[in-house]
């Protein structure tokens, strides 16, 4: 029972097959589980359709590697690091992939509704605003709208019926297959806790078919469950789990370590051209492994990253400097 | 004790954009702020005229107080001192149950009703150059009861018609047919507000509420409002000019390059002080 739900780096990817809808945790450029995303790349994924509150660095990874059919968001970007997703900038450009524009509080409120079983979920926001442009249903104008995995509808509009508050959205559930996360602790059984931030991890979590959980440490189931209200996700939402120490970076992790500022300005001025993409993706995940990645990374960088303990963030370095 | 005014030499036009966003804000307000310069700006505040204003970060902090600037609103920085850290769906529930007074965000373009773009250059379908997406700016935009933008001003940015309304100005689309109207009578109950300026790097701009039309309040320091007419693509109205943008304190600028941005990560040093 309590190793059951241990997997490898190797078979947290195999997990996720072609074609799979995909969410993770994190938000922008924080705790994003790089290391399964490299692991999807070195398997070299196809057609997969992302799911996503937010992207961020992860998201131009697997764009770039040209994992990614279809990326269903609101954003992307690696915050100061690099102003935009310059991977998913040149394949909108080539039309290779499809891009389904939604608010970054409709994205949460439709997995807030996938979390808790609801077929769609109201709101009011981005009223009179071009995502509502039905013109821009990307997904409807290929042909994708199944009304199985995905909505018949990118939005439907109705009155308030109940308060006569006027003009309300509706915003399909996200259905997602698998979701995947990247936090500071999961207990042999699944608990996971999460220090700082959860950011819309608790939902994504909820609303997959399947999670897989990839943490700092995995610790005592016990251990975790002396202090339960310190748990951001109960033990059964969690179908598997790996331990990955740093298995974060270049991404940020609340109280273990800082953000990669330097890896990413290089990776984004990089990945301008496909040809600096694939370059970056030679040196540093093709033919690598966790283990020799760090390594190449080297000690001088991650004692650098490393948080203080009392204060959750690095000390040696801020924002890249 | 008189304010000290900085001289032109003593300051960059970071740090007068930064001061001029942070005399948006009153105390006691709810304030949702983005990454960046937004983000200093409301600190600015914090440790100035407001020191009771409410923080919100959108990956979800409450009420935060860091003594120094976050390098995104998902740093562990952010929930220094916070009433409470969660996450998205209680930032977002906060913004839509009305809470906030005023957001700050950015954008690649305006239009002269406030409608921001920041999703894409040149045609949805067929884009010149996709940009990062709407992230929170239309929500925070169309929950606060103010929201104030930041932009670098060049002419092609001031448009009479932007690429795609990402954020929702004075007068917006109306679906499924496009035609505009009045953005209170498309948001019901939800009706709060709307922008209500834009700050760029040559001035301050203000929006009437009932036109919903946007006019050139103050000229940063060595601008005449006819260089801003002519810095922009849209007739903008220059009859309502009210000066020349305060500078910026001398106790402005050692908040901002002593205590919260020593490290340059948002705001450069001005060279001469």
């Amino acid at each position: 029972m309590s190793t059951s739900k241990r997997i490898t780096l190797q078979q947290a990817a195999e997990i996720i097959k072609d074609g799979a809808s995909l969410t993770f945790s994190g938000f922008t450029i924080w705790r994003r589980p790089m290391a399964i995303v490299f692991e999807l790349i070195r398997q070299h994924r196809k057609n997969l359709h992302l799911i996503e509150v937010n992207g961020g660095s992860h998201t131009e990874f697997l764009v770039g590697a040209g994992c990614v059919d279809i990326w269903e968001s609101c954003w992307v970007g690696h915050e100061l690091y690099g102003k935009y997703g310059a991977n998913l900038s040149r394949k909108v450009a080539e039309k290779k992939i499809i891009v389904e524009d939604y608010s970054h509080a409709e994205m949460m409120f439709r997995f807030a509704a996938g979390a808790n079983g609801s077929p769609y979920a109201v709101t009011q926001t981005s009223l009179g605003t071009d995502l509502h442009n039905p013109e821009y249903d990307m997904l409807g104008r290929a042909g994708l709208r199944d009304g199985k995995r995905i909505a018949k509808h990118k939005y439907q509009f109705t009155e308030d019926p109940f308060y006569g508050a006027g003009s309300q959205v509706l915003i399909p559930a996200a259905k997602v297959d698998i979701a995947v996360l990247c936090v500071q602790q999961v207990g042999e059984e699944g608990t996971v806790r999460v220090n700082g931030q959860y950011y819309s991890d608790p939902e994504v979590a909820r609303a997959a078919d399947l999670t897989i959980v990839m943490a700092e440490e995995i610790v005592p189931e016990e251990y975790l469950r002396r202090s339960a209200d310190r748990n951001t996700i109960a033990s059964f939402e969690v179908d598997h789990i790996l331990e990955c120490p740093f298995g974060a970076h270049p991404t940020g992790m609340f109280g273990r370590y800082d953000v990669d500022g330097y890896f990413l300005k290089d990776f984004y001025g990089m990945t301008r051209t496909q040809e600096g993409f694939d370059d970056f993706a030679r040196e540093w995940i093709h033919g690598q492994d966790h283990v020799s990645y760090m390594e190449k990374l080297g000690w001088s960088r991650m004692q650098k990253l490393k948080a203080n303990t009392a204060l959750n963030y690095s000390v040696r370095e801020k924002g890249g400097k | 004790m008189a304010t000290e005014y900085a001289t032109p030499e003593e300051y960059g036009l970071a740090d007068l954009m930064c001061c001029a966003a942070s005399r948006e804000v009153q105390d006691n307000e709810v304030v949702f702020a983005g990454t960046g310069l937004p983000m200093v700006a409301i600190m600015l505040a914090q440790k100035t005229h407001a020191p009771k204003l409410k923080l919100i970060f959108e990956a979800g902090t409450l009420d935060g107080r860091p003594p120094e600037i976050p390098t995104s609103v998902g740093d562990a920085r952010c929930e220094i001192g916070a009433s409470r850290s969660s996450g998205l769906y209680d930032a977002f529930s906060i913004a839509q149950r009305g809470y906030v007074d005023l957001g700050f965000l950015g954008g690649a373009e305006v239009d002269e009703y406030g409608n921001v773009n920041t999703t894409c250059i040149g045609d949805y379908l067929s884009p010149e150059l996709r940009l990062t997406g709407s992230g929170g700016n239309p929500d925070i935009n169309s929950f606060a009861k103010r929201t104030v933008f930041i932009m670098v001003h060049e002419k092609r940015r001031f448009t009479p018609n932007v690429s795609y309304i990402t954020s929702p100005g004075w007068r917006v689309k109306k679906w499924p047919g496009g035609e505009f109207v009045h953005r209170r009578e498309l948001y019901g109950a939800a009706y709060r507000g709307g922008p209500s300026a834009v700050i760029s790097t040559a001035g301050v701009f203000r929006f009437d509420e009932q036109s919903g039309k946007i006019y050139l309040d103050t000229c940063h320091p060595g601008k005449t409002p006819a260089e801003i007419k002519e810095m922009c693509f849209f007739d903008l109205d220059i009859s309502r000019v009210n000066g020349e943008t305060l500078p910026p304190s001398r106790e402005e600028l050692r908040i901002i390059h002593e205590v919260l941005d020593p490290e340059q990560i948002f705001i450069p040093h001005p060279v001469n002080r």
